[in-house]
């Protein structure tokens, strides 16, 4: 049995629901225990480290050190790159630096020495034994019918001093993920561009084309499906997908835009594009119905295009 | 301090050596919100080189970076223009010139978690919106968010929320403390 100790991460209680479900289903599937730590807080996200530096540190240090304590031989493991983002770096500064570490204890109160690994669940899943798993609890493939663009956001890969992520310009980690399940990676520019964040609201106007980018560049490279590894850029991409659209377009042909209108309409037929995380891919491969995996709650329908894909598998029921 | 002073202090603490810069550009070619910044990131290392502190505290660029760190993951001198920006946005809000909607945004997340331990989408969005005069940003999603249940009323707060609230406090106090040095 492999283990981890777990840092679910805010969205995983509120608008991560379907990638939830599909978490707790992979990872019971292939054989990976991931145990919750204990009375987590939230890593302080996109907001904290910028009101204050040892507020940024101390957050993610009290549910590592928490975890710390309760399972000193295990690595943590999340699923959100923000909450990666600032874990792993609050490894990275106490191990690196004695006055970090000094200052974090201090503020928590209880000793925390970094000694374990943060890790991501591209991380887990490209393990060589795990992805072994992985292949021997599919139930149906997508056999090269469903094209994926796999979105990897900043975070799960940069700043690479921090992760030590290997491909920083063209990671592959999950294409190959994607590719067991039987789905098709495109080529494509944006894997690692940033979503926007916490800008999508703070900073609409600035940041809205940011995730438009991504979108309009993944469907021009043929992609069925944009597939994510973090909540929130799967939430900046997936909920606002009409006003990019519309944004879009209304530029293109040098067209007022309405803004009102943009939030009001539903978005304009066959330029959307469905998201899913990597663990739903995964997860509906390894026989998950849609309704198991709450696949209802996706802004943007999904359940056309992965039913197009499965059709003429005859050992499986229709997905929808 | 002079301002020459606080820039070096701003640079030291950020572990950046302006000079370190030598104006590529590679940071502003990769920086997805540079079309929309006043300096983009290859300005503020050349204000830092021309001791311009006052141009980066009131620049737009310092409020809109996202903190991806393409800039320095692709700089040939790894020079770390993210930290100096984080470094920039403290003096900026020590010295009241701080970005309103970013402000809020942040200040709302943090009572957040001071209250519950974990952030709460409703309050968060809802008190954002209402403090920034922002009343139908994202609205359109909110029946759909409310009939899934992926977001609700109830918050989720964790056992330990006195303690954490005690922990943030001594945080920011100690942020105070180094100030003062």
């Amino acid at each position: 049995m492999i283990r981890y100790a777990y840092f679910p991460g805010c969205a995983s209680e509120s608008t991560a629901l379907s990638t939830t479900l599909a978490n707790e289903f992979v990872f019971g599937r292939i054989g990976v225990d991931l145990i919750e730590i204990k009375d987590w807080n939230c890593c302080g996200a996109t907001s904290a480290h910028v009101l204050s530096e040892a507020l940024g540190l101390a957050l993610p240090a009290r549910a590592l050190a928490r975890a710390e304590a309760d399972w000193p031989e295990l690595d943590v493991v999340t699923g959100c790159a923000s909450c990666y983002a600032r874990l792993k770096l609050t490894n990275h500064r106490v191990r690196q630096d004695g006055g970090t570490r000094y200052m974090v204890e201090k503020i928590l109160g209880r000793p925390y020495a970094a000694k374990r690994e943060v890790l991501n669940f591209l991380d887990v899943l490209s393990r060589d034994d795990v992805k072994a798993n992985i292949e021997e609890a599919l139930m149906r493939t997508f056999r090269g019918k469903l094209r994926v663009a796999c979105y990897y956001g900043c975070l799960n890969i940069r700043p690479c001093e921090v992760t030590g992520a290997k491909d920083r310009e063209n990671p592959v980690a999950m294409d190959e993920i994607a590719r067991l399940a039987g789905a098709v990676p495109v080529d494509w520019g944006y894997k690692t561009e940033c979503c926007g964040a916490a800008h999508q609201n703070d900073a609409a106007l600035e940041a809205r084309p940011l995730a438009g980018r991504i979108l309009h560049n993944a469907k021009e490279c043929g992609a069925d499906v944009l597939l994510t590894a973090c909540p929130m850029c799967q939430m900046n991409l997936e909920m606002r997908q009409a006003e990019y659209i519309r944004k879009n377009r209304d530029k293109a042909v040098g067209r007022q835009t309405f803004p009102l209108l943009d939030v009001v309409l539903p978005p304009p037929a066959g330029k959307t594009i469905p998201v899913l995380s990597i663990t739903e891919l995964l997860a509906i491969a390894m026989g998950a119905g849609g309704e198991r995996l709450r696949m209802d709650a996706h802004h943007v329908p999904v359940g056309r295009v992965i039913a197009d894909a499965l059709r003429d598998d005859a050992e499986t029921e229709v997905f929808l | 301090m002079t301002d020459h002073e606080t820039l070096q202090s701003l640079l030291d603490k950020a572990d950046v050596r302006q000079y370190d810069c030598y104006q590529c550009g590679k940071c502003s070619g990769g920086c997805p919100m540079a079309d929309a910044m006043d300096f983009g990131p290859r300005g503020i290392m050349r204000c830092a080189q021309v001791g311009s502190l006052g141009r980066i505290l009131g620049s737009s660029t310092i409020w809109l970076c996202t903190g991806c760190y393409a800039c320095v993951d692709r700089c040939p001198h790894d020079v770390n223009v993210p930290a100096l920006i984080e470094e920039a946005r403290y003096e900026a809000a020590r010295r009241g010139i701080g970005r309103h909607d970013s402000d809020v945004l942040n200040k709302v997340f943090v009572t957040n978690l001071k209250i519950f331990g974990r952030s709460h989408e409703m309050i968060l969005a809802g008190l954002y919106n209402l403090l920034a005069l922002k009343p139908a940003q994202d609205v359109a999603a909110l029946p759909h968010m409310l009939a899934k249940g992926m977001i609700g009323i109830k918050p989720n707060v964790i056992e330990g929320n006195d303690e954490l609230a005690e922990m943030m406090q001594r945080a920011c106090d100690w942020d105070k403390l180094e100030e003062k040095k």
